[in-house]
């Protein structure tokens, strides 16, 4: 039961950590985000497109933007490099503020501090050699280093100006990564994301909602994988219990019986039994909730965190952010606790009612 | 102390157990009840302790109906007059034997000081003190009978069953137990033994030895 607490817990502790996680992604996500696509595969949009998507109504704003990855061979990890404007303002409010603070030169950037120590780790400790994709290096200056918010996919983060991330990603001047659309009503999103789609057939427009969805079938327990695995814990938990209510073992029997032999009335059996439940139960509630908690957040889910991140998001060093939810905990606390003891008083209560000579017999 | 009336008890299989048992015991008697195994001494021992009601008759213990008493108050009358020696012992493997000891007083709640002495004169009289941490399932035959019986004795019951008591134990051990038997019927308990143990028929201290054949008394 123990175990069966700790894979409940450490899919609920998982999926809360990524939940808080996605949450504070999708709140800075902008409304629309389109790309374009060639061969049906996503590809860098023309800048240009920005004033035909300005003309829809509704429209209230439209921003290339130039982000991406990086691959560093030597430590085997993505960075995640954000071009920007310092002109500009983002939807991304602690990208604001990171501009306001901190300044960097044309040919500089600024980096997380995870991306900072891994850096030194490699010998990088002012500047790093960016390959460009012809095989040529560019040598780029670490200016500061900043605190990155979100883990998720930013933990290896660079920001650095636009320009600079278009020479390192070999984009054009009319490429950008993909154009972050907001709209002044969100009930004209699809509307809008219609008309969209209709002047540009081969750009792929996806939506703040549709990210949500997304994210919400892959990490909340109620759907997605994580139901997959909360359902197959709780049918092994249910026939746990199921194999307890079902009746006691011919020793429990034995043992009722001597207990009533020598003189126990069947409400000091069932006051005794109902202890025995508890401390089992709660011991096994706790010792599953701190099983759980070591292997989430201690160990950072070895195997479990695998399968919900894809392979880039495992290169960046995805650490789990605690989050715990008290209803989680209840529901583990309720699935666990007053089942089991209830499983417990009621078969031995069948056989307290029983004759002692015939339960001993 | 103990009457039996035309006492009938008749299994759910159609076994009929005992046929028309009438007997007396005495206050400080003991009484070995002599038969093969299936004559329905095991089954005295039930209708004594409660455990069990009689098809049909009385069984008086005290003056009290002992057959009409219901569940909850047979239980009590068990914890205040009983001591019941088991053939298998019956003892609970996972405890102690300082905690299989105190089983029948758990219910009473008792001073712990109180507990403490009626433990350690237990202890003392059938001599396990040293063992009195030890988990049950680690002792030797011998040594769990003697914690079946000081657990039996412990709430200083009017009336010792034993139901085949020495039916898993060697000579020596056999005697060691008559040896105990001897000394709670130096504390005026009424004792009632049922065995087919050639051992227990020519004591000097067994007051009567009642045969039983096929449920009725010879």
């Amino acid at each position: 039961m123990t175990l069966l607490v700790a894979l409940l817990g450490s899919t609920f502790f998982l999926s809360n950590a990524m939940k808080a996680e996605y949450s504070k992604k999708i709140k800075y996500t902008p409304d629309i985000v389109v790309t374009d696509t060639k061969a049906m595969r996503e590809t860098s949009i023309n800048r240009e497109v920005v004033s035909n998507i300005l003309a829809i109504n509704g429209v209230s704003g439209a921003l290339p933007r130039v982000y991406g990855s990086y691959y560093f061979t030597n430590a085997d990890r993505i960075f995640t490099i954000v071009g920007v404007d310092e002109f500009e303002t983002y939807a991304d409010k602690n990208l604001n503020e990171l501009l306001k603070s901190k300044s960097f030169e044309a040919n500089s950037m600024l980096v997380s501090k995870e991306l900072k120590e891994l850096l030194k780790k490699s010998y990088y400790k002012d500047y790093f050699n960016f390959i460009r994709a012809d095989g040529s290096l560019k040598k780029v200056t670490i200016s500061d280093s900043f605190e990155s918010e979100d883990t998720f996919h930013s933990k290896y983060m660079i920001v650095m100006s636009e320009q600079l991330a278009r020479e390192i990603f070999s984009y054009t001047a009319y490429e950008a990564t993909d154009i972050a659309v907001s709209v002044a009503n969100r009930d004209e999103i699809g509307f809008i994301a219609n008309k969209i789609t209709t002047q540009l057939p081969n750009a792929n427009v996806q939506l703040k909602e549709d990210l949500i969805v997304e994210y919400e079938s892959l990490y909340n327990f109620k759907s997605g994988f994580f139901l997959t695995i909360f359902i197959i814990s709780f049918f092994t938990y249910f026939i746990i219990i199921y194999d307890k209510m079902s009746g006691l073992s011919s020793e429990e029997k034995r043992e009722v019986g001597v207990l009533k032999a020598i003189g126990w009335r069947v409400s000091d059996i069932l006051n005794a039994k109902l202890y025995e439940g508890l401390l089992i139960s709660l011991s096994a509630y706790i010792l599953g909730i701190v099983l759980a908690f070591i292997y989430v957040y201690v160990l950072n889910a070895p195997l479990l965190k695998g399968i919900f991140l894809k392979n880039t998001e495992l290169l960046q060093d995805y650490s789990l952010v605690f989050s715990v939810d008290y209803e989680t905990l209840s529901l583990l606390f309720f699935l666990s606790v007053p089942l089991y003891i209830a499983a417990t008083i009621i078969p031995s209560w069948r056989v307290a009612t029983l004759e002692a000579d015939e339960v001993m017999r | 102390m103990i009457e039996f009336r035309d006492v009938e008890k008749h299994y759910d299989n159609n076994v009929i157990a005992l046929d028309k048992i009438n007997f007396t015991l005495k206050e400080g008697e003991v009484v070995v009840l002599k038969g093969v195994s299936g004559s329905g001494k095991s089954s005295i021992l039930s209708l004594i302790a409660g455990l069990s009601k009689p098809t049909s008759g009385e069984v008086i213990v005290d003056k009290k109906h002992i057959s009409k008493l219901a569940d909850h108050f047979a239980c009590t009358y068990r914890r205040e007059n009983i001591g019941f020696v088991f053939q298998k012992y019956n003892l609970i493997p996972t405890l102690s034997v300082k905690d299989n000891i105190l089983l029948p007083l758990v219910p009473v709640n008792l001073k712990r000081s109180e507990l403490e002495s009626r433990l350690s004169e237990q202890l003392t009289l059938f001599n396990i003190e040293e063992k009195k941490d030890t988990l049950v399932k680690n002792l030797s035959g011998g040594e769990q009978q003697r914690v079946a019986i000081a657990r039996a004795n412990i709430n200083a019951p009017k009336i010792i069953l034993a139901d085949e008591p020495t039916a898993n134990l060697d000579e020596k051990l056999s005697l060691e137990f008559i040896e105990m038997i001897k000394k709670m019927k130096s504390q005026k308990r009424t004792i009632v033994i049922a065995t087919h143990d050639p051992l227990f028929f020519n004591l000097d201290f067994v007051d009567r030895v009642l045969n039983i054949e096929n449920g009725k008394l010879l």
